[in-house]
């Protein structure tokens, strides 16, 4: 209470330097919720590729394409436990899948040619595919879900065909919540569809494979596994989920560091406030100092008034800069969620951590000025006009 | 048993590279324990550097002459660290200023209370002690006021149950009725003095107001930073001649 008021001495200086804090911790706390989101999607593509090897076209709607027929030959390979043949399609007929989000897309494939060996997704209603299921049947992933506002028993419209959704998957947070599972021909019916007139004639709709998921055996060398794919399937990129890790994550971590980085530049002009403030505070008070300090206050009480007065302005910033990182993630998601783009994730930690960050900075930044005022002679000081 | 007892006591500030001011040339004091007494001289005579000194806000010079001695309550206060000192200051010692020197923002009870928190006392039993100094100064009615709400005379009573509340052995008083008009200052000298003799306080108190100095038990009047008188109130007019 006594020191809300000594802050309230000050209003207008004491505000903006509030306000500087805040605007600190506010883009810490954005960028920081933006970092989480990515972080947790790389990291769930790292466990979704993990052990794997993707093998994709080498050369997108080339001239030789990868066919199904390349599953068998991958199968054959020393230390190959499953081949899933896979195909894409863009969820836009137009070829456009969103923007900056994550990419929609419908996914081919063949319910348990993983053979058990794939990232398990968690259904939130309806089922899974089987290999029973023909036609336009789909399982949404969660983004699509959510967008398009279906469970299980709905329909959907794909290129122009109502899907009869038979289940949803719950949030990964990574690329499958934006998959939309398919069997394994409609995919290739799909893709086919895509394709030029005078192209498509010359391509057998059942032999359209665009990616595979190969599972190496227990105990194998993916990396080395990939090598042998590439030397077997023509015109074919293996990756294997090490790899997947070193060309994602280099430039994430990258990325990471950018973005924190202009966030913890404008905490520290928040932080250098602070210190200008609690230094025109100190000189203003000198001679109530002086009062303190004749009276019986020592010195390590003086500076601990300061330097609580000043980590009280941090905290009061910090607090500020969170409440409105996070109106501006919820609204960031809020429009984003229409278009299945949910840029911020917005943690526990990040919240806390914040408001601690804020509440040290301003306490730092009080030391120097506070340890100034303790040292004043109180003679002087309760002469200082 | 002398509550002070100091001798050859020396302070000279350096205002800048060139100038310096030799405020006290040797003084030697003692004050009883439970007396009263005034230290009265002309702007300039040192008579507050011999408070500051005497009240542990400054240190005695110990170069050049003989070693100062300064003991206060029996304890050698030559040789304490600024945080023994303090502590000094915070439980054995009242302030009473000119310019009665309240912190602005809290409330007068607050004031007062936070003396005792310096001393050592709980929040809690230093807001007891707090209302209970400002009534023996007559003003529990105004513990909730700032000091912006208060008359001078009234600012300086609450000054002085801030001195009064850790119940000092020394209370210390500079030039206290010094901003108040003539009812104001008989009135807050009348406090000072009624402390003294009710509770036994020690109390020296600098000043140039002669009725100040009537009032109290001993004068010690200086001059250019030497004492050149030490007598006993026997009248007024002693005092005022």
């Amino acid at each position: 209470m006594r020191l809300l008021r000594e802050l309230s001495r000050r209003k207008l200086r004491t505000t903006l330097t509030i306000l500087g804090i805040t605007i600190g911790i506010w883009a810490l706390v954005v960028f920081s919720s933006l970092a989480n989101k990515i972080n947790s999607f790389i990291s769930t593509g790292g466990d979704l590729y993990a052990g794997k090897i993707i093998v994709t076209d080498g050369e997108p709607f080339g001239t030789s394409p990868i066919t199904l027929s390349a599953a068998d030959d991958i199968a054959r390979l020393a230390g190959v436990a499953a081949v899933d043949p896979q195909v894409l399609v863009p969820w836009e007929a137009d070829g456009t899948g969103g923007g900056f989000g994550i990419q929609k897309l419908v996914v081919g494939s063949v319910p348990g040619a993983d053979k058990g060996l794939g990232y398990q997704l968690e259904l939130a209603t309806g089922r899974a595919l089987t290999a029973q299921d023909t036609g336009d049947v789909v399982v949404l992933g969660s983004d699509l879900a959510r967008e398009f506002g279906v469970v299980a028993g709905g329909t959907v419209q794909i290129h122009g065909r109502a899907f009869q959704v038979i289940g949803t998957y719950l949030p990964t947070l990574a690329a499958p919540d934006a998959d939309a599972k398919v069997p394994l021909a409609t995919a290739q019916e799909m893709y086919r569809a895509l394709l030029p007139p005078l192209f498509a004639d010359a391509v057998v709709a059942a032999d359209i494979a665009n990616q595979f998921i190969v599972y190496p055996e227990e105990g194998q060398d993916a990396d080395a596994i990939a090598l042998t794919i590439e030397a077997t399937v023509a015109n074919s990129v293996a990756l294997s989920g090490a790899q997947f890790d070193e060309v994602i994550g280099g430039p994430t971590l990258i990325f990471n560091a950018i973005i924190v980085g202009v966030a913890l530049i404008s905490l520290v002009v928040g932080g250098l406030s602070v210190i200008n403030t609690m230094a025109m505070s100190v000189t203003e008070r000198t001679r109530e100092i002086g009062i303190k300090r004749a009276i019986g206050g020592s010195r390590r009480r003086i500076v601990r008034e300061l330097v609580t007065e000043a980590g009280l302005i941090g905290l009061i910033g910090g607090l500020l800069g969170v409440a409105l990182g996070a109106v501006v993630v919820v609204l960031a998601n809020d429009l984003g969620r229409s278009s299945g783009t949910v840029l911020f994730d917005l943690t526990p930690g990040t919240a806390l951590f914040a408001i601690a960050f804020g509440t040290i900075l301003g306490m730092i930044a009080g030391i120097v000025p506070a340890w100034g005022a303790a040292r004043l002679d109180p003679v002087a000081a309760l002469r200082y006009e | 048993m002398n509550l002070i007892e100091a001798t050859d006591l020396r302070k000279t500030y350096r205002l800048s590279r060139r100038t310096t001011v030799e405020a006290l040339l040797g003084v030697d004091v003692s004050i009883k324990a439970g007396e009263m007494v005034a230290i009265m001289g002309p702007s300039g005579s040192g008579k507050s550097t011999l408070m500051h000194l005497l009240g542990l806000l400054h240190s005695p010079d110990t170069d050049d002459g003989p070693k100062p001695t300064l003991w206060i309550d029996g304890v050698d206060a030559t040789t304490l660290s600024d945080r023994d000192r303090t502590q000094i200051r915070a439980r054995s010692m009242g302030f009473v200023f000119q310019s009665f020197n309240l912190v602005p923002t809290p409330a007068a009870a607050e004031n007062v209370a936070l003396a005792a928190e310096y001393a050592g006392t709980s929040r809690g039993a230093a807001r007891t002690a707090a209302r209970e100094a400002l009534a023996s100064v007559g003003l529990a009615d105004r513990a909730g006021h700032r000091p912006m709400e208060l008359s001078g005379g009234e600012q300086q009573r609450v000054a002085i149950a801030r001195a009064l509340v850790n119940d000092p052995k020394l209370i210390l008083g500079d030039e206290p009725t010094g901003n108040l008009d003539s009812a104001r200052a008989v009135d807050v000298l009348g406090v000072l003095r009624r402390i003294n003799r009710e509770r036994g306080h020690t109390v020296l108190l600098v000043t140039h107001d002669a009725e100040v100095g009537a009032a109290c038990d001993r004068v010690i009047r200086m001059r250019d930073g030497r004492v050149i008188a030490d007598e006993r109130v026997t009248d007024m007019t002693a005092v005022a001649a």
